[in-house]
């Protein structure tokens, strides 16, 4: 098959969902209770002027396809409308608070990653004993943990009992910004942790079960090496893994920034819900949609890596 | 070379015993087999000696290895793996890391300092492989090609000991006997060490020297292969021998041994096979009979009556095949064609054959020759992209076309049993309410128990779920099921493959016994001539979907006229040193 | 077969105490959210074994009382998920074709998306409420099951007893509910316990976020968030329904793998 059109085909696919989502975030504006003039006046009075600058805006008269595609249009050209909240430019408020939100992505995943693999390859290498029960117990732990949960234990422990770690705010350079996001680093990476935790040591000891490790060992391959097999035989199960932790921890940026009182996308999605702000909701759905669907893309690409049945087109043998 | 006594390997965890007071050895140079069905304990034998048991097995007793002992030292186990003894395995299709290139496993196993851009060129071409196999991942490669990959990366650190867990037992009969002559000639040209696991009696006495034979978990007999072969000094090496059905001639009964194996520990305290012989004494189940030296040198026997056992009968004469008189046939395939999408080569390309009632028509290919896709076209199964399937003179061509009493009557003219005895029952359902259901479905009364009578079975069992019933059972099962509305043609796809060879023969009596008197017409769908031989009326041999030959089964097998027919009887292993070749 | 290890018992004591909790809250604490202003927020003391809120509210009693809510709604998610999943699968994995083909597809795209997150913007964008979080969260963990019990029928559709089942003329319908399905279920059932693990954190976390139940109404997530504010003043008003939700997830995600794990280990010893 090779690179180029297994790419293509990966490309082909993501647009395709990429699509269809944001069709379904179009129709968010016509989900939303009351009519679709109401939702987006909010709490304005309904003047003829504002009116007016609604229909120029949105069409409403239109079939609803040709809204969709001029919305689409618009989109494209990084026109994302305004907030009916502060009546700002949603690009802007968007760009305000994206590097906040994926720093605290970025951080968490790292902490998950570091903590979660060599757990996982700690517990299938140690099979059945003391060691490997205990990590089981933390995955299990760390998966049935929601992150507003730890966050709070986490601010009454750190920052309220010992004092270790600041509760809000997310200071100044880039030492004390680092220093800010610990703690709700932390808060997100603990059910990361317990999904790396599992689906590695889950995957490494199916592997360290298979033939072909019993036949190197058998040939008298150094036991780094054995492992080296198994590891790469297992990278696909974690690489799937990884896609659903990071998309995961968009979703748990939400709670964590509202605990820690953060300004990021998920305390604005927050905001914007509660105060049916729609265009500002579109746009962070489409946003998000966008980032999920390269993770995903990432991923595709990650197996044909890792696999090279996946990209030369094998047979399942 | 390799000394192993006393081996016991036992399961702390649930206080099973696997194996107990395993011994024997082999001389440098020398190739011994250990022969035995399944539960024999002869992989758990090779897995003990290098140290690789799976996990939650423990093993006690003396391991040496090139005159060191190792079974207390793990360390020098390991230091041994690989550069003094080494292991072949099974399946080609799992023992390669499917991530990495033949060439770079091959490299991994190399002592240090030796320069892989030469040494894995040597050993592929020392395995019959052309130079850019190095370069390929093991899904590019067919199974033969994996299997020499194997023997390749096993002799990586040249080994003195080299170990082959049924190392041909998952290919087809052709590659099977290139990759024993390989095997074979690597062995004599290394002057190695061979210690070869089998299940197969005959090949064992083609491949090895010596040949120590197993029985669950315990030593029966050991011997040198051509003493062995003349004469059995233990009942059940001779059942064993005698149960496995001959390529060259037809038996008018094979000998089965009635029973399944046991479990080890369901036999403690006795002699292992003393609930199946026939030859057994009470003092066969007063303790445990030893080894001890019987006839001629170097031969064991743990047998009581291993000095006085009466003389074997001689070797059944062939019996010429009945022959049936034509009749309108219940089964009459026209110029049948199947393609599976995304498949570049058709699985059947226009196969024509005929099943009259009471005939047993034997369809014989390796895999990828079609034969099993012909059978599920048959059954409906699968649907032919052309030709014409009449079954009792209706068209049965395409399922998908025909009404619901027309599926109905189909299904009631021609029933199937499949090769695994394992997944043909649902696990979930007790025998009885199988049966009882396929009574029900084919429209007859619920008599379950005479159904069960019929394929041989005690109708107690019918309360049990397949979990409880030993493979044979559940064959048998699968029959009664198959057989429940006195179908007019029995489809049978590798229905005895799976079974151990005391089994087989059983199976293979109840067909015949089936076939009598419920005159079913039956297609018989199997790798296996010898099977072929004894059972089949007429057979077609099919390669690559299309058939090459067929005719009346002696004729066929004994003036074969197509070279590919030539080829699968050559591959018949004969018990000689003649063979692989 | 292994005895049944200590943790699965411990998992099983807490499921049996937060169901009893739930089924007789009414009885047990029936005056959990009556309000008690001249109290106001104290720390764990005499009556008060984890203190009170900051409306004079008895946290442990707010604790019995809150899993009446937090529970049965996770339940319903995960059996209503667990019913809608089992049908699809089954049908999707027995016949195959185009049908089966863009039920997976569905199901793929909606297990790329985080539940949660989509739960927050639909539930959000049609203006909250419990039963709206409860069929969102249906819908959304509805895929899970389907590519679950689609994986295991796949196993089991071309083993010799199905098609000897299809030999025998049996309906789909039979061969689906009556054989297909027994040898499933474990599966099944496995992933629906951890579909009612997630599904309490996430409907917790939507009442976190206001999404969910009332205002004032006793749930886990909701108690919660209605003292983070108070955290210093008595840390048991949060640090306890926090708790409460971890030890009944994990309770859950215990027997759920537990229940995995069997069938793994039957699998194995066929």
């Amino acid at each position: 098959m090779g690179w180029g059109r297994f790419a293509l085909r990966r490309l082909a696919g993501t647009a395709v969902v990429v699509l269809l989502l944001s069709a379904g975030v179009f129709g968010l504006l016509y989900l939303a209770p009351g009519s679709v003039q109401q939702t987006l006046l909010g709490t304005r009075p309904a003047t003829a002027e504002t009116i007016a600058a609604i229909q120029a805006r949105y069409h409403l008269g239109d079939p609803v396809t040709v809204q969709y595609l001029r919305w689409f249009g618009d989109v494209l050209r990084g026109d994302l409308g305004t907030s009916i909240r502060t009546g700002a430019p949603v690009s802007g408020m968007l760009a305000d608070r994206v590097p906040l939100t994926l720093a605290l992505t970025a951080y968490g995943t790292l902490l998950a990653a570091l903590a979660g693999i060599p757990l996982g390859v700690l517990g299938a290498l140690r099979r059945g004993r003391a060691a490997d029960r205990l990590v089981v117990t933390a995955g299990v732990a760390g998966l049935s943990a929601p992150p507003f949960a730890v966050g709070l234990l986490l601010l009454v422990v750190f920052a309220g009992w010992l004092g270790w770690f600041p509760g809000y705010g997310t200071g100044e350079g880039l030492a004390d910004q680092l220093w800010h996001l610990t703690l709700p680093a932390a808060a997100l990476a603990v059910g990361a942790v317990g999904m790396l935790l599992r689906f590695s040591r889950a995957a490494l000891v199916r592997e360290l079960d298979q033939d072909y490790v019993v036949f190197a060992r058998a040939r008298g391959l150094a036991a780094p090496v054995v492992l080296g097999y198994a590891l790469r035989n297992s990278l696909v199960p974690m690489l799937t893994a990884a896609g659903l932790v990071v998309t995961g921890m968009l979703a748990g940026t939400v709670l964590v920034e509202v605990v820690f009182a953060l300004p990021g996308l998920g305390s604005l999605l927050v905001d914007s819900v509660t105060f049916k702000d729609v265009p500002v909701v579109q746009a962070l759905a489409l946003l998000l949609t966008l980032l999920i669907a390269a993770v995903n893309l990432l991923v595709d690409i990650g197996y044909a890596l890792a696999d090279p049945r996946v990209r030369l087109g094998g047979g399942a043998s | 070379m390799l000394r192993v006594e006393g081996l016991s390997v036992r399961q702390p965890a649930t206080g099973r015993t696997l194996l107990s007071e395993v011994s024997f050895d082999v001389a440098p140079g020398e190739s011994v087999a250990i022969v035995g069905e399944s539960g024999s304990g002869k992989s758990l034998t090779a897995r003990a000696v290098l140290g690789l048991l799976p996990a939650g097995l423990a093993a006690s007793g003396l391991v040496e290895v090139g005159g060191r002992r190792v079974d207390d030292d793990p360390r020098a186990q390991r230091r041994q793996r690989g550069s003094t003894v080494s292991l072949l395995m099974q399946d080609p299709f799992t023992l390669l890391n499917p991530l990495r290139k033949a060439g770079k496993q091959i490299a991994d196993g190399l002592p240090r300092g030796a320069d892989p851009k030469t040494e894995v060129p040597r050993l592929l071409a020392e395995v019959g492989l052309p130079a850019d196999v190095a370069g390929r991942y093991p899904f590019q490669l067919s199974g033969g090609m994996r299997q020499r990959v194997g023997l390749a990366a096993a002799l990586a650190a040249a080994p003195r000991v080299l170990l082959a867990d049924e190392p041909t037992t998952a290919l087809d009969a052709t590659t099977q006997r290139e990759v024993l002559a390989l095997i074979r000639r690597v062995q004599r040209e290394r002057d190695m060490t061979f210690l070869l696991i089998t299940h197969d009696l005959r090949l064992a006495f083609s491949m090895c020297d010596r040949v120590v034979v197993m029985y669950a978990g315990r030593v029966m007999e050991v011997g040198r292969a051509a003493d062995l072969r003349r004469e059995q000094r233990h009942p059940y090496t001779r059942a064993l021998l005698a149960a496995e059905p001959p390529a060259d001639r037809r038996l008018a009964a094979i000998p089965a041994v009635p029973g399944s194996v046991p479990a080890h520990d369901a036999v403690a305290g006795q002699c292992a096979f003393t609930d199946r012989c026939s030859l057994a004494l009470a003092e066969c189940r007063a303790s445990v009979p030893p080894l001890r030296p019987a006839g001629d040198a170097g031969r064991l026997s743990a047998c009581v009556r291993a000095g006085d056992l009466p003389a074997a009968p001689a070797p059944p004469l062939g019996v010429a095949a009945p022959v049936r008189t034509a009749s309108e046939p219940v089964l009459d395939l026209r110029g049948l064609r199947k393609t599976f999408p995304g498949s570049a080569r058709p699985a059947l390309a226009g196969v024509s054959l005929t099943v009259a009632p009471g005939e047993i028509v034997a369809v014989v290919g390796e895999s990828g020759s079609g034969k099993t896709t012909l059978a599920r076209c048959v059954t409906g199964l699968e649907r032919p992209d052309a030709g014409t399937i009449l079954l009792g003179g209706r068209d049965c061509s395409d399922y998908a076309r025909m009404s619901r009493e027309a599926v109905r009557q189909a299904r009631r003219t021609a029933q199937m049993i499949f090769q695994d005895p394992y997944s043909t029952l649902n696990p979930a359902r007790t025998v009885g309410a199988t049966l009882k259901e396929a009574l029900v479905a084919d429209g007859r009364p619920a008599d379950v128990a005479a159904l069960m009578e019929l394929v041989g079975l005690d109708p107690a069992l019918a309360a049990l779920r397949p979990a409880n019933l030993s493979g044979g059972e559940r064959q048998r099962v699968a029959i009664a099921r198959a057989v429940a509305g006195e179908p007019a043609l029995l489809v049978c796809d590798e229905p005895v493959s799976a079974l151990d060879v005391s089994v087989q023969a059983q199976v293979l009596g109840l067909l015949a016994g089936l076939r009598e008197r419920l005159s079913t017409g039956m297609l018989f769908i199997t790798h296996d001539l010898a099977v072929v031989r004894q059972l089949a009326d007429r057979l077609y041999v099919l390669k690559a979907g299309e058939c090459v030959e067929s005719g009346p089964v002696d004729r066929v097998l004994d003036e074969p006229a197509h070279p590919y027919t030539r080829d699968l009887l050559a591959s018949v292993p004969d018990g000689t040193s003649r063979w692989p070749g | 077969m292994k005895r049944t290890p200590i943790s699965v018992w411990a998992a099983l004591a807490v499921l049996a105490a937060v169901t009893a909790a739930a089924a007789f809250a009414p009885w047990l604490v029936p005056g959990a959210t009556d309000q008690d202003l001249m109290t106001g927020i104290t720390g764990p003391g005499p009556g008060h074994p984890l203190g009170t809120d900051d409306l004079g509210r008895d946290v442990l009693d707010l604790l019995i009382a809150g899993a009446r809510t937090a529970v049965p709604g996770a339940f319903a998610v995960a059996a209503g998920s667990m019913l809608i999943g089992n049908l699809i699968g089954l049908t999707a994995g027995y016949f195959g074709g185009w049908a089966d083909t863009l039920a997976m597809r569905w199901a793929d795209l909606m297990f790329s998306l985080p539940a949660l997150l989509v739960a927050i913007v639909v539930a959000g964008v049609l203006g909250g409420g419990y039963g709206l979080a409860i069929a969102v969260l249906v819908v959304l963990f509805a895929p899970t099951d389907t590519r679950v019990v689609r994986g295991a029928v796949l196993e089991q559709r071309h083993r010799p007893y199905i098609e000897a089942a299809v030999l025998k003329n049996l309906s789909a319908w039979r061969i689906m509910t009556r054989h297909i399905w027994p040898n499933i279920a474990s599966v099944a059932l496995a992933n629906a316990f951890l579909n009612f693990a997630y599904a309490l954190v996430s409907l917790s976390s939507l009442s976190f976020l206001g999404l969910g139940v009332a205002a004032g109404s006793p749930d886990w997530g909701r108690t919660l968030a209605d003292n983070r504010t108070q955290l210093l003043a008595n840390p048991w008003a949060v640090i306890a329904p926090g708790l409460a939700v971890i030890a009944t997830a994990a309770a859950l995600n215990i027997v759920g793998d537990w229940l995995h794990e069997r069938v793994d280990r039957r699998g194995r010893a066929r």
